[in-house]
């Protein structure tokens, strides 16, 4: 069995669902848009502050959209009980992780399509090539592990309260690497290859971490 | 030879033990019905005979192979239809079987053949979720049939099928071993002819079904 097969199988069944239902995306998109409202009247923004006050409003938005995006991935199988149908097929725990997770990223991708224009339409500060790589190194290793714990809280009828205490504490490198990165590509001073590389390393590790861990969430 | 073949199989779910010593052969071809009051330990039994649990202790081989070690190899063989029918309420019922072909790793082709059999190619267009619920019992029984398993494995199908379904089913069935998890004593004389029956995860024994006495 191709795990490749497997895993865009399982991919592109969550966006043709999402895609039918439209439950998650305009929901997520107007919860962006609002954080980003809320931050614009919250703090006195001119073009000197900006740059220091839109980072922060940048990954608050995006944390909280990730956890309600990555929250409803395995939450959804287990109140269709259809987890267990897909578990007793020959394809791997790993690829289906590995399905799903590359779901809930396109879902956070179409969330930051909204979130990085609006953010410069509303603080003023530049759009850039840097700022989506950023954005995007970030989104993968945030939703490797975002993904894993989904799965772990599943079962568990307290998820949503569970699911935030466990991630966002291994969310913080992403936060701290990311945020680094996304304030050299507004112009304030740091190494933006430095964070950049960190974002990368911490990529590698925990995509490699979770696809290990996978195995034994998924398995029974 | 034997298809199934399970000795002192049991599961604890914390404390309470849902399955106590349960032994059982089944030869190939052979068809079963498991009988037995809410809470006897039927869904348990057959979630370890379909690999989907591991039991806490026990030997179960499958078709020869280990079906704990061989569990993966052995996904092939075997088809399972749980309580729940767990579809995709968003995508149609070929959409819904297309997905399983994929994981499966078998033809696409074989949608249309499994719909047919299971009488389901007018709804084949239809969003699971404006399925009636046997219909839905009908696809999930169509999934569990996609990849030619040897061994089917139903948690009372009866539930939300009508009679023509159970002829349907009898069909399905044909050739291959099974075992059905069920309340309708009538239902498990019409497709099984052995039955077995548990009682708080005991088994109080195996019968033709002229002579179980509950």
């Amino acid at each position: 069995m191709n795990p490749f097969r497997a895993a865009i199988a399982v991919a592109r069944k969550d966006l043709l669902s999402e895609w039918r239902t439209r439950e998650m995306v305009p929901a997520l998109a107007q919860f962006v848009v609002l954080a980003l409202l809320i931050g614009n009247f919250g703090f006195q923004i001119d073009s000197r502050s900006a740059p220091s006050i839109a980072p922060g409003i940048l990954w608050l938005a995006l944390v909280f959209a990730g956890l309600i995006a990555f929250g409803r991935t395995f939450a959804a199988e287990r109140e269709q009980s259809s987890l267990e149908a897909m578990l007793m097929t020959p394809a791997s725990p790993v690829a289906i992780f590995a399905g799903k997770a590359l779901a809930a990223s396109a879902l956070l991708i179409l969330c930051e399509v909204v979130l990085l224009p609006a953010l410069s339409l509303f603080f003023g500060t530049p759009f850039s090539a840097e700022l989506v790589i950023a954005v995007l190194l970030a989104t993968i290793g945030m939703a490797s592990l975002g993904c894993l714990f989904a799965a772990v809280v599943a079962r568990v009828r307290a998820r949503e309260l569970l699911l935030p205490l466990l991630v966002l504490p291994l969310w913080i490198p992403f936060i701290v690497a990311g945020g680094q990165a996304v304030q050299s590509a507004m112009g304030l001073p740091g190494s933006y290859d430095q964070a950049i590389g960190l974002l990368v390393d911490f990529d590698i590790l925990f995509v490699v971490l979770t696809s290990l861990a996978a195995r034994f969430v998924l398995d029974e | 030879m034997s298809m199934v073949v399970a000795n002192g199989l049991t599961h604890r779910f914390g404390r309470e033990l849902a399955l106590d010593g349960v032994d059982l052969v089944l030869d190939t071809g052979e068809h079963m019905a498991v009988l037995g009051d809410n809470g006897a330990g039927k869904t348990t039994l057959l979630r370890i005979l379909a690999t989907a649990l591991r039991p806490t202790s026990g030997r179960l081989e499958i078709a020869g192979l280990d079906a704990f070690r061989e569990r993966r190899r052995l996904r092939h063989y075997i088809g399972y239809v749980a309580h729940s029918p767990g579809l995709y309420p968003a995508l149609s019922a070929t959409e819904n079987l297309e997905f399983f072909c994929d994981l499966q790793d078998v033809s696409r082709s074989r949608v249309a053949e499994a719909l047919e059999a299971l009488g389901l190619a007018s709804v084949a267009h239809r969003r699971a979720s404006l399925l009636s619920r046997g219909m839905q019992q009908r696809l999930a029984v169509a999934r569990a049939i996609l990849h030619e398993p040897r061994l089917l494995i139903f948690d009372e199908p009866d539930a939300s099928l009508d009679a023509d379904a159970t002829e349907v089913l009898g069909q399905v069935m044909k050739g291959r071993t099974a075992v059905i998890a069920t309340h309708d004593h009538a239902l498990a004389n019409r497709l099984c002819p052995r039955t077995l029956v548990l009682r708080h995860g005991r088994s109080l024994g195996t019968a033709t079904h002229l002579r179980v006495v509950r």
